[in-house]
């Protein structure tokens, strides 16, 4: 049988409905457990909806001295010919998103494609004069020639690394 | 009463206990199939291990809410540090029930240490030994996690799709566009943010949340690290390489060190706009392979576990 941990923060005079709220409940799993629950959750997870597919607008919006602001765009991109389908984001700032490489941002679509490139080399098959990818050590992310992402790798070294 | 998680750096045997576990948990299939997933391919057994990667991606890709791409169920937004301190709890207590050890932890890597460090001696540093995490290489070529020990098995592709895929852990130090690991004055600024989070909840807000994911600056602390270790680490399916838990454990003891210096407070409260929903205080955290929680039930842990040091 699964333990259960049960996490009540020891707050004097606190009410119960909020001690309730506070708990940690943890119970320990099993296989079992695991097992079921993944079987319970498939069913009404979203996962198999979320692959993004195909050109979608990104809708921004912000106020302004009272004015609202809505800034709609979509991408359309293409490598070799082939589509790029996952859905791209744009933040407020003008930086772009893409999940596929979720760890960073871009100043441009471009510079996101050519990090992609380099980071998927078995979707991108090397063309004569291109440089190893992701995983390679001897690998620069040869597309990544990006002014931007150079300035703010550089930026960030100065306080980061 | 609790248990205590170390620095992988004075753990060897919570080192060996960790790999071990990481094997069990490679090599334990419950019974999903990669097509319970949507998975392309021949349905393939889905390690329990793997779960956890496949449970990263999916919250990765639940945008909130659906109609921006600034938050997901994870990551962007406030959420981000109760998530991973539940998928954390969550990889250890089944670490734990593998090993037959309750008293397990996992240890942190304290990365801003070794950002102290030349970004030569980075990528040598105590973590990449072969006896802790092996090096770097395509694939790795020593420590427990080589090829003929650990296959990744799912990962995503371009297009954020999962795919099966079967080749060794991938890392590429420093060349992906982060030369260096963050470093102490990194972390000192993050423990110096009074706020939280702050409005607009997302990539470009201010606060301590954003400071520690770190697009705020760019290319900061938890992306950073990410970024530095490059190969498996670049993607979705990030948690395919074992290094990603003891990342995640770092900031979330950053994240206790916050919570210790300023009060176990969370903001947004329950009564901020549905637009909001995943990154409330009372929200659900979901996962596929457990019971719910929330981000108020994650605020206080401190009897389930503390880290041998919180010097951030």
């Amino acid at each position: 049988m699964p333990g259960t941990m049960r996490i009540v923060p020891l707050v004097p005079n606190a009410k119960r409905e909020e001690a309730v709220a506070n708990e940690t409940p943890l119970t320990r799993p099993t296989a079992k457990s695991i097992a079921s629950y993944v079987a319970k959750n498939i069913a009404k997870s979203p996962m198999m909806e979320m692959s993004h597919h195909g050109p979608a607008e990104i809708v921004r919006e912000a106020e302004y001295n009272g004015h609202k602001i809505v800034v709609k765009t979509t991408y359309r991109i293409e490598v070799d010919g082939t589509p790029v389908t996952g859905h791209m984001g744009v933040s407020n700032d003008g930086q772009v998103h893409y999940h596929a490489v979720p760890n960073m941002s871009f100043a441009s679509a471009i510079d996101l494609v050519k990090v992609l490139i380099d980071t998927y080399p078995e979707d991108f098959p090397a063309k004569s004069g291109g440089k190893k990818g992701r995983g390679d050590p001897q690998g620069d992310m040869g597309g990544m020639d990006m002014p931007k992402m150079k300035k703010q790798a550089a930026k960030s070294a100065g306080n980061q690394g | 009463m609790a248990i205590t998680r170390p620095n992988l750096v004075n753990g060897a045997t919570a080192r060996q206990n960790y790999a071990k576990g990481v094997k069990l948990l490679k090599n334990e299939f419950t019974g999903p199939k990669t097509s319970d997933f949507g998975i392309p391919g021949p349905p393939v057994a889905v390690s329990t291990y793997d779960l956890f990667v496949v449970w990263h991606h999916v919250a990765m890709m639940t945008l909130t809410p659906p109609t921006q791409m600034a938050r997901n169920s994870a990551h962007g937004g406030p959420v981000f540090l109760p998530w991973h301190r539940f998928l954390l709890l969550q990889m250890e207590m089944n670490l734990q029930r593998v090993l037959g050890d309750n008293n397990f932890g996992i240890p942190y890597w304290d990365w801003a240490a070794d950002g102290q460090l030349t970004t030569a001696k980075q990528k040598t540093a105590a973590i990449w030994k072969p006896d802790a995490m092996g090096g770097q290489g395509s694939p790795i070529a020593n420590g427990p996690f080589t090829q003929d020990q650990f296959r990744v098995k799912i990962e995503s592709n371009s297009n954020n799709q999962l795919v099966q895929t079967d080749h060794g852990l991938r890392r590429a130090f420093g060349v992906s566009g982060a030369a260096g690991l963050p470093k102490r004055a990194n972390t000192a600024v993050a423990l110096n943010q009074t706020d939280y989070d702050l409005t607009p909840w997302d990539s470009t807000s201010n606060g301590f949340r954003n400071f520690v994911e770190g697009w705020n600056p760019p290319l900061g602390m938890h992306n950073r690290v990410h970024v530095w270790i490059g190969g498996d680490m670049l993607l979705s399916t990030s948690p395919n390489d074992p290094v990603f838990y003891m990342n995640h454990c770092n900031e979330d003891r950053i994240w206790e060190a916050w919570l210790t210096k300023n009060g176990r407070t969370y903001v947004p409260d329950q009564a901020a706009p549905a637009s909001l929903k995943g990154h409330r205080i009372d929200d659900q955290i979901k996962a596929f392979i457990s019971g719910s929680t929330t981000p108020r039930q994650m605020l206080d842990v401190s009897s389930i576990y503390v880290y041998e040091s919180l010097t951030v």
